[in-house]
């Protein structure tokens, strides 16, 4: 069969087009961010004290499971869906002590800021891509821990 | 013996020559054995050759014969293309050509730039924590694209105060 390098080339450039509307779709699903935040408590014991506390999801446990931790069993004391519009901040109460501050900062990039009875505690900047996860954590009483699991949902 | 003394040679053999130049080569041919021998055997190949066209015979005549050789070559000519300009595709073609080429370079760069980025996302290279907390430690786990900062502090009366069932609330 004969060559024809017109078809070929009229076949790359509609690649072409392809490719930069894709950038450009994927651009536009970038500007803004949505997210999920999660208190979680991290422990040994099978079941939570507490009848309100659910298993976390199995994603966030097998990711989890994947970290250094001691703690077998994870549960979700609060949970908190929310979008950062571009160069946009927003503060989430996880609970009466914990807040997370959440700034875009552009391209995938996050400034996480953790407060502990409102005073800052960490200040983080990342990239936190579609299906990363940041978990910030440490001890709790009763050698149980707690973690603030920031969960990027698109 | 050159070129022209052979064309002499063979038209005096087939009669062509005037009278006194045909008496020329004759009486040269006494003394050039060269020339002798070349009319020998232009003569042998004629006596070979003679008749052996005598059995064809065309179906028509020889002048309508020839008249169809002359109308297929003046169709064969007509059918030749003037010549014209470039034509448009073969225009399209040249300017699409370089541009493929810088199309593709472009988008080998894309993608290679998107890679990089993906790679520098995925890191934590570009990562920056800031905190009082000296004894805090950041692990990452490149397969599970899972980072972990892991805090000494607040302690255990901070940020992690139990309530009565130990737990967070």
């Amino acid at each position: 069969m004969r060559h024809n390098p017109a078809s070929t080339a009229i076949l790359i450039w509609c690649s072409v087009v392809c490719a930069v509307l894709a950038c450009g779709e994927s651009r536009s699903q970038a500007a803004t961010l949505k997210l999920q935040v999660q208190l979680v408590w991290g422990t040994n014991d099978d079941r939570s004290p507490d009848p309100k506390h659910k298993p976390v999801e199995s994603d966030v446990r097998e990711k989890l499971k994947e970290l250094p931790l001691k703690w077998s069993n994870y549960f979700e004391v609060n949970r908190k869906g929310f979008e950062v519009s571009p160069a946009g901040v927003i503060r989430i109460a996880l609970s009466e002590k914990c807040e997370v501050e959440v700034r875009s900062l552009g391209s995938s990039k996050l400034e996480v800021t953790l407060f502990g009875k409102g005073k800052e505690t960490l200040k983080r900047t990342q990239s936190l891509p579609n299906g990363e996860m940041l978990v910030l954590g440490g001890n709790a009483p009763n050698s149980t821990a707690w973690l603030v699991v920031l969960k990027r949902m698109e | 013996m050159d070129w022209k003394t052979q064309l002499k040679l063979q038209a005096f053999l087939d009669g062509e020559l005037p009278e006194t130049q045909a008496r020329k080569v004759s009486n040269s041919l006494a003394q050039d054995r060269e020339a002798a021998a070349l009319l020998a055997e232009l003569r042998q190949t004629r006596e070979a050759l003679a008749g052996f066209d005598k059995g064809i015979q065309l179906p028509e005549t020889r002048e309508f014969f020839w008249s169809k050789i002359q109308r297929e070559i003046q169709r064969a000519e007509a059918r030749t293309p003037a010549p014209v300009g470039i034509p448009f595709f073969a225009r399209l073609r040249r300017l699409l050509m370089p541009a493929t080429a810088v199309a593709l370079l472009a988008i080998v760069g894309m993608v290679a730039t998107r890679q990089t980025g993906s790679t520098l996302r995925s890191g934590g290279a570009e990562a920056e924590t800031s905190l009082e907390d000296t004894g805090a430690f950041t692990y990452r786990d490149y397969s599970a694209g899972t980072t972990l900062v892991w805090l000494s502090y607040p302690a255990e009366h901070e940020l992690a105060d139990e309530d009565e069932g130990g737990t967070l609330d």
